[in-house]
This record gives structure tokens, C-alpha cells and sequence, in this order.
């Protein structure tokens, strides 16, 4: 607020800017942003309350009963392992063959990074039922390379697409190009002149990425392996379009639970509920970690 | 602390390293376009027996395709849904990122934790929670277009917003506010007149983003749209009749095509809008960073 | 142990420009020698190639009796500071410093002794244990040259070391470095675009221009007497006329009066501001003031005069206490001593 000084004698003064009306004031601050921030309350943080809420409420209040339901089943333990366990192969292959990959794009000369952003742009989008189909398109049992490889002749027997070798092969088509383009502005940070000052100090390359460019990186290249994790755990239409019909040997994750029970189950919506929670903590878990390792890079650079 | 610009730095490599490299990119190229090959030859395959190409081809899975009313309603569908978010983001969170910048920084952490929730919860875990909220408060909404729309503007919106976000902070938007408010223009007017000409490559990467991100989508719509129909809903009831209708089959590959030549050409569009910067999908370490300093 | 360099015919091109060409240069163990010359006139890439971050597209460069031309960075004895220090952000200043001993594998009871060493040396005891985003750009620098030094370099690369560092950091440094490389008496070879910082602390210094050598002098020699035109314009701040020639002689009216050099109707005459000798008593050429500009312990005086219907206008520097009555507008009469003006062929 404006404070006025003490008049001279002989001044004129500018007469101090009225104070607002609090109430008015605190609206000109928030307004603009108001739409905003009801999609976010009403859309994002409401619903996730309410989940949390449902999955402790009871036919008498608030209970502990459907997590136990849920948790003693040993369908849902099947599903929540195996999410956990898809989730951390796929990060971990996204980020073995992302992270050199990512290294050596963001070392490209401007055409052709250009040219594979774009490429990696559009396979991270292509998700959902459209991979699923690709896939049975590739491997399935009519699949170009399948047909091709019986062609010539090779007893090819291809992983069902509802398998965990099948999962972890599409889910690794989205999952290493959205590695790259996380992890790609990272690489940036390793400036050129280190490597030739570590060159003038007489250091082999292996040297150098063992002293200096790996501690550096790491950071981040993990942050790119908890992402990829979180994201794999909650991911649903390629699932859903590779073994979303369910069958005896069809793979069981935690999202194709919570979609079974919403569409089959009307008095379900409690233990999905739980399900959905679980993802939730898990998730939060990771991006939290995530947090805490970016800070962690930060105090060096 | 400075942007992390990469700066291709051409270091004479030995010729094996160099090969080792370009083996690499090819078998990644491959791996990356041999599915929209298949794809792509599934559209005009006619019989197929045991042979890397069809027997036969035929153009009649795209005529099927054109005029089957259900594929033809579901990809209308899918594009307006997809038009709507990406408009209502960019109404939406250009007003709130700039207001965030300019007069209210405490709106900043509000926003990024909001956009936190859609990377923390899967899309269908939010697309439940709707589903719930709908229930108790507007059930007169439940299964409408607009509600699924919203949906998707709610989980796109961190893609928009970054890229806007990052744009405004390339722009210097703080200082052109204050310059403009020197000239005595209102904030309307500053917004109209001064920021959005200058944002523009975050406008136009934020609604391809969330443009892309609605078109995709599968599971809110499935389980918050319940009657509607959009493509990737449509393909996955193809997927599942393929046994008893085959030639559904040969137009869900049409369909995937052309979803992926849209998405192809918005990529090329977005990485072209970028060219001169590094395309960052999410806050990074620059804006982590700012969001520490507050 | 330090050697001289010898720069044989260097030359490098990137596409059409040609950054080196054809530059041969002797430098003499322990000498500190400056390449000093404007962005673009390649005492950089001079500088890169010596170190081998850059290939010559001919030539050979020796470092004492070893023709190092082909061979890669790592294997040379040298040691190089960088305009942006790059030290290792995730090393202390210590590591940092002892990092070329812990890749040659030194044992750790040398390296700690020679960092100690090192660091004793560019006065960083105290910050031993920061991490480069802890410390100035002044310490930060010292530290790049307690690293560069480690190892006991044959020769020492500075790559315009105090470019990034604000004006008063950079003199302290500056005498800094020289004092360093005079203790250890290695071999430095020190790119700068600041003629200033060049005489300062270099034994000799080379002037470049568009990848040649104009000219290569001791600093006192430079100064007085530039060899070409270039030279004279970028070395010390001079007046610069282009006068007429008559009679193979070039002068300003009554304010001097040279001979011509050969071969031009016209001539580029330099003189420095400190020799226009500026008087009241009517000896010389009549001048007007326009104005004057208050540097301290001197005064920069705006010169006009009028000779043989053409307007000069040249500088010339007093001490201030003789300047005070020397207003805008005052009259004045100027000479400068014939021995103190260099004069070249116009268009040259």
C-alpha cells in the first residue's frame, strides 16, 4: 500500500491510492485463474478425495473392511503384482535403450533431431487401442511378421498378445520414446567444455562418464525410470485392447480389475475404489521420490 | 541458471563408433515404423496366408470404411471432443498461467500441483473418481459430452500448461505487462494485444498436445462416456469382434492409419513450432528449480 | 617440466573461411605469449589446436621435440583454462584440482600432496571443500588454474580466462595468473581480445588478423611501434587521419609534418592522444575545443581543426589539473613531435 510522506510545507502531495475492499481485491487476484482451478478442484482433486473416502466407508461408517476384501483376494494380489512387476520391467527396458538413445539424439545436428523428435512424438501418442492393434497387426496370430516369418519357413509361434511378454513389448513402444523425450533436456546440461577440459586433463571417455557424466545425469535418468514407472502401472487402453476380454490365461493388472468390476459389477464400486486407491498411493509414492531426486541434482548445478 | 540448450558438439568419433551408432538408429527406426507398415498394408490386404505380404490387395476396406456410419460417427466424435478440450484449455489456462506470472504467485503452486494428480493417477482412476463425484452432484451430466469433454480438458491440461507456461517464460511476459501497463492498457487488452501474439509456439504445442492427448484417450471415455462413441472406443469393440466380423478387422486398421497420420502431422507441426528451443513435455529441472526459489 | 611450442605453417578452414592461414609462430619455454586480436581473427582456433580440440587442416604444431600433430588431446602435455572455468560441479575444489592425477592414477598420497601444492598456490585453501556453484567466478577460475597446473604441464592454455568476470575481479586475476605462471615457469599461451590485458602480463605478444600473424613483439616495442596498419589500430588508443600527400611529404598544416610512404596519394597517419602537445602561446596549428571529458587523472580533449579548408578531428590527453581552463570553445594551438606519428599508405 501506498504510504504517503509528510507534506512540506508549500508541496503538494499525490493523494495515496484508496485501499480496496478486501473482498474485492482477493477477487482480482484469483478471477482470471477461477476456471482453471475448478477444473482442477472439481475434476482432479474432488474425485481422487472422494475415491479415498469410498474405499473406507462401510455399510456402518468408515471401515477398514474393503481393503481387507480386496487385498485377500488372491485374484486382486495376481493383478497387483503383476502391475507392480510389468511396471518395473518397463522402466527399466525404457530406460536402458532410452537413455543412450536420448544421449545421442540430443547430440544430433538440427535436421535430424528435428526429424526423430518428430518420429518419437508421435510413437509416445500412439497408445491406447491403436497400439494394441498394431501390435496383433505385427505379432499376433496373423500378424505380418508372424505370416512372414511362418513364410520362410520359421515355426514362428508368436507371445500372445494378452501375455506379459506382449504387454512389455507394446507397453515398451510408447513407453522408450516418452523416456527419450523426458530425459532429453536433461542431456543438455552436460556442457561440451567439460568434456574437453576432462580432455585436457587427460581423461579416456569412459573416465569421463564415470566421474563426471553419469553422477551428473543420473539423477535424472532416474527421475526418467520413475516416471515411466508410475505411468506404466496406470496404463489401461493397451491393456484393455490386448487382454481386455479376459479368458483364462489373460494377463490380470490392477487397471483391468477396476474396468472389470465398473462394467460388470454394479455394488463394486467400493473395492475398485480401493484399487484405484492403491494406484494412487503408489503413484504419489513414485512422483514424490521424483521430487526429492531433482532437488537432490539441483544443488550441484 | 542458464537454460539447458543443447548444443550439438561434433566430436571427431572413430568409424566404429560412428557405424556402431548409425546400426543403432536404423534398427530403431525399423522397430518404430515397422507397426504403422503393418498397419498400413492390413488396409489394403486382401488374402493374407503365410508370406511377409498379402496375396491379394483391394481397396475395399477403405471403401467399407468411408461409408460405415458407425466409424464415420465415432471418428466426428472423436474430433470435435478432442477440438473442445484443446479450446477450452487454452481458455482456460492461458488467463490462470499468466495471472499465476504477473499478479498472483501463489496461484503457481496451486497449478502444478493440480498438474501433478493426471501423471500421479491413471486416467482411469480419475475417469472413475468423475464417475463417483458425477453421481452425487450432477447426475443429469452423466454420460454427456460435455461432461467427458471436460474430463479430458482436466486431464490434458498440464500438457498445455507447461508448454504455455515455458512460453510465457521465453517471452518475458512479466516485463512486456509492465511496459504495456506503462502505456495504459488494461489487462485485457495486455493480454489480447501483447501476450498471446507472443506465445504463440506454446499455443500451438499446448492444444496439439491436448488435442492428441483427447483423441487417444480410452478409458475415461469409456467409463465416464458411457453411450458415447469415439474412436478408440469404436476400435475396441472391433478388436474384440474380430472372430466374428473379419472384415471389421481390415477397417480398424484403416482407422489406426489415419489416427496415425493425424498424429504424425501435429507432430511434425509441434516439433517445428520448437525448433529454436528444447521441447520440454514436462517441468524439468529449470522450472523445478523456480518453483524451489518460489 | 616446460618446453617451447613451434607452430609450423598452421592452417584450418571451416568451409569457405579460413580460420588459420598458414600461421608459424616460435614460442620460447617459459614464455607467457598473448594472441591478441578481434572475434573471428583465429587465436582461438590457434589455441584449440595446439591443445588438439581442433584438427589442422595442414601444418604441424611440436611441443618441444614432439611433433604432436595427429595426436589426441589426452595424450599432451598440456593444461587448459577455460573462458567458463568448466569444472566439474559434482567434484570439489580439491577434486577438481587433483582430477588430472586421478585419471593418470596417481597414488593417493601424491595427489593429495600435489593438490595441497595446488592449491597453496592459487590461494584457495580455504574453499578446498566448496563445490563450484559455492564460489565466485574469481575463485572458480583459480581453481581451473590450480587444475590446468596439476599435472606440471609442459604448456599452459588460456582460453580468454577473464571474460566472464566483472572488471575488478579481472585485474587482481589477471596479475593472478601472471605471478602463478612466472612461480612455475611453464610455457603459457593466452588468447585475449583486450589489448590492455595482453601487454599487461605478456613476455610477447601476437597480434592477429583474419588468421595470419601481423605482428609478434614485445609489448613496450608494440605500442610504439606498430608494423601495420592493423596493428596500429587495435594496439593503444591512437588518432587515425587520412591526409593528403604533397611533395612525398604528408603534414596538418603547422602541427606536423612527415614523410610520405611510398606508392599513395593519400596516407593514414596514427598518432596518440598524450603526444598532441596542446598549448596557449600560439606554436603550432590553431584548434578549437568542441569538448572534454573528465578520466580522472587525465582529460581527454575533443579536437577540431581547420587545414587547407578540410575539417580534423582527433583527441588529445592532458592531466587534468592542466586541462581546468580548457573549456568547450577555447582556442588553442596543437603540435605533435614527427617521431611520434606513423604514417601508412591510405587504402592499405
Amino acid at each position: 500500500m501506498a504510504t504517503t510522506a509528510p507534506a512540506e510545507a508549500g508541496t503538494v502531495t499525490a493523494p495515496a491510492r484508496p485501499r480496496r475492499a478486501s473482498a474485492q481485491g482477493w477477487i482480482s487476484r484469483w478471477l482470471p485463474a477461477l476456471p482453471l482451478l475448478v477444473v482442477i478442484g472439481g475434476l482432479l482433486l474432488a474425485p481422487a478425495l472422494l475415491l479415498v473416502v469410498q474405499s473406507f466407508v462401510g455399510t456402518n461408517g468408515l471401515t477398514l473392511d474393503l481393503w481387507t476384501r480386496v487385498l485377500s483376494s488372491e485374484l486382486n494380489q495376481q493383478a497387483i503384482l503383476t502391475s507392480v512387476v510389468l511396471g518395473v520391467a518397463c522402466a527399466t527396458i525404457a530406460t536402458i535403450v532410452g537413455a543412450p538413445m536420448a544421449w545421442l539424439i540430443s547430440r544430433m545436428f538440427a535436421k535430424s533431431r528435428a526429424g526423430w523428435l518428430a518420429l518419437l512424438n508421435v510413437a509416445a501418442n500412439f497408445g491406447g487401442i491403436g497400439l494394441a492393434f498394431a501390435y496383433i497387426a505385427v505379432l499376433g496370430t496373423q500378424g505380418m511378421i508372424t505370416l512372414g516369418l511362418q513364410g520362410l519357413g520359421i515355426g514362428f509361434v508368436p507371445p500372445r498378445p494378452s501375455s506379459f511378454i506382449g504387454l512389455l513389448a507394446a507397453y515398451s513402444y510408447t513407453n522408450i520414446p516418452l523416456f527419450v523425450l523426458l530425459t532429453i533436456p536433461a542431456m543438455g546440461i552436460l556442457r561440451s567444455e567439460w568434456w574437453e577440459a576432462a580432455q585436457t586433463a587427460s581423461a579416456t571417455r569412459w573416465q569421463f562418464w564415470r566421474m563426471i557424466g553419469i553422477p551428473v545425469l543420473s539423477p535424472f535418468i532416474a527421475g526418467g525410470w520413475l516416471l515411466i514407472f508410475t505411468w506404466s502401472i496406470g496404463i489401461y487402453g493397451i491393456a484393455y485392447g490386448l487382454a481386455g476380454g479376459g479368458g483364462a490365461a489373460a494377463i490380470s493388472l490392477i487397471t483391468l480389475q477396476i474396468g472389470n468390476i465398473l462394467g460388470t459389477d454394479v455394488f463394486g464400486a467400493g473395492r475398485a475404489a480401493v484399487l484405484a486407491v492403491l494406484l494412487m498411493a503408489m503413484a504419489t509414492a513414485s512422483l514424490i521420490v521424483y521430487r526429492w531426486l531433482l532437488r537432490r541434482a539441483l544443488r550441484w548445478l | 541458471m542458464t537454460t539447458a540448450r543443447v548444443a550439438p558438439a561434433p566430436i571427431a568419433r572413430p568409424r566404429e563408433r560412428r557405424i556402431g551408432t548409425r546400426l543403432f538408429f536404423l534398427v530403431a527406426a525399423i522397430y518404430f515404423i515397422l507397426p504403422l507398415v503393418a498397419v498400413l498394408i492390413f488396409t489394403f490386404a486382401g488374402r493374407w496366408t503365410a508370406n511377409i505380404l498379402p496375396d491379394s490387395y483391394t481397396l475395399d476396406w477403405w471403401k467399407q470404411a468411408i461409408g460405415n456410419p458407425e466409424l464415420v460417427g465415432s471418428f466426428s466424435t472423436s474430433i470435435v471432443l478432442a477440438t473442445g478440450t484443446a479450446i477450452l484449455d487454452i481458455l482456460f489456462v492461458v488467463p490462470a498461467a499468466y495471472w499465476a506470472r504477473v499478479r498472483n504467485r501463489r496461484l503457481r503452486p496451486i497449478i502444478e500441483l493440480g498438474a501433478a494428480i493426471p501423471f500421479c493417477l491413471p486416467y482411469i482412476v480419475i475417469a472413475f473418481g468423475i464417475l463417483q463425484l458425477s453421481g452425487i452432484v450432477v447426475p443429469g451430466l452423466q454420460g454427456t459430452f460435455l461432461l467427458l469433454m471436460l474430463g479430458h480438458t482436466a486431464i490434458a491440461f498440464p500438457f498445455v500448461y507447461w508448454a504455455v507456461d515455458a512460453a510465457m517464460s521465453a517471452a518475458g511476459v512479466e516485463r512486456l505487462s509492465e511496459a504495456a501497463e506503462a502505456c495504459g492498457a488494461t489487462p485485457f487488452q495486455i493480454v489480447r494485444r501483447v501476450i498471446v501474439p507472443n506465445i504463440t509456439p506454446g499455443l500451438v504445442t499446448g492444444s496439439i498436445l491436448a488435442f492428441a492427448t483427447s483423441f487417444g484417450e480410452f478409458a475415461m471415455a469409456q467409463v465416464v462416456g458411457r453411450g458415447l462413441r469415439t474412436v478408440p472406443i469404436w476400435s475396441a469393440e472391433a478388436l474384440r469382434s474380430y472372430i466374428s466380423a473379419p472384415g471389421t478387422f481390415n477397417q480398424l486398421a484403416v482407422i489406426t492409419f489415419i489416427t496415425f497420420a493425424l498424429l504424425f502431422v501435429l507432430s511434425a507441426i509441434i516439433v517445428y513450432w520448437n525448433r529454436n528451443q528444447t521441447l520440454r513435455l514436462l517441468p524439468g529441472a529449470a522450472a523445478v528449480a523456480e518453483t524451489e526459489r518460489g | 617440466m616446460s618446453s617451447g611450442v613451434s607452430l609450423q605453417d598452421v592452417r584450418k578452414s571451416f568451409g569457405s573461411v579460413h580460420a588459420l592461414d598458414g600461421v608459424s609462430l616460435e614460442i620460447e619455454s617459459g614464455e607467457l605469449i598473448a594472441l591478441l586480436g578481434p572475434s573471428g581473427c583465429g587465436k582461438t582456433t590457434l589455441l584449440r589446436s595446439v591443445a588438439g580440440l581442433e584438427q589442422p587442416d595442414g601444418g604441424r604444431i611440436l611441443i618441444g621435440d614432439r611433433d604432436v600433430t595427429g595426436v589426441p588431446t589426452r595424450e599432451r602435455p598440456i593444461g587448459m583454462v577455460f573462458q567458463s572455468y568448466a569444472l566439474f560441479p559434482n567434484m570439489t575444489v580439491r577434486q577438481n584440482i587433483a582430477f588430472p592425477l586421478t585419471v593418470r592414477k596417481r597414488p593417493t598420497a601424491e595427489i593429495k600432496a600435489r593438490s595441497d601444492e595446488m592449491l597453496e598456490l592459487v590461494n584457495l585453501v580455504p574453499q578446498a571443500a566448496r563445490y563450484p556453484n559455492q564460489i565466485s567466478g574469481g575463485q572458480a577460475q583459480r581453481a581451473a588454474l590450480g587444475r590446468a597446473l596439476a599435472p606440471a604441464p609442459d604448456v599452459l592454455l588460456l582460453d580468454e580466462p577473464l571474460s566472464a568476470l566483472d572488471a575488478l575481479v579481472r585485474t587482481r586475476l589477471r596479475d593472478e595468473i601472471r605471478r602463478v605462471q612466472q612461480l612455475v615457469k611453464t610455457t603459457a599461451i593466452y588468447v585475449t581480445h583486450d589489448q590492455s590485458e595482453a601487454m599487461a602480463i605478456a613476455d610477447r605478444v601476437a597480434v592477429m588478423n583474419h588468421g595470419r600473424v601481423e605482428q609478434i613483439a614485445a609489448p613496450p616495442e608494440l605500442y610504439e611501434t606498430p608494423a601495420t596498419q592493423f596493428s596500429a589500430t587495435f594496439v593503444g588508443s591512437r588518432n587515425a587521419l587520412e591526409l593528403p600527400v604533397r611533395d612525398g611529404r604528408v603534414s596538418l598544416g603547422e602541427a606536423f609534418s612527415v614523410p610520405a610512404p611510398a606508392g599513395s596519394s593519400r596516407a593514414v597517419v596514427f598518432f596518440r592522444p598524450e603526444d598532441v602537445e596542446v598549448g596557449l602561446n600560439g606554436v603550432g596549428l590553431p584548434a578549437t575545443v568542441e569538448f572534454k571529458i573528465f578520466l580522472g587523472a587525465t582529460s581527454r580533449l575533443h579536437l577540431v581543426t581547420d587545414s587547407d579548408g578540410q575539417e580534423a578531428r582527433f583527441y588529445a590527453d592532458l592531466p587534468s589539473r592542466r586541462a581546468v581552463a580548457l573549456v568547450p570553445g577555447a582556442r588553442v594551438s596543437v603540435r605533435v613531435e614527427p617521431t611520434d606519428v606513423r604514417a601508412f599508405p591510405a587504402g592499405g
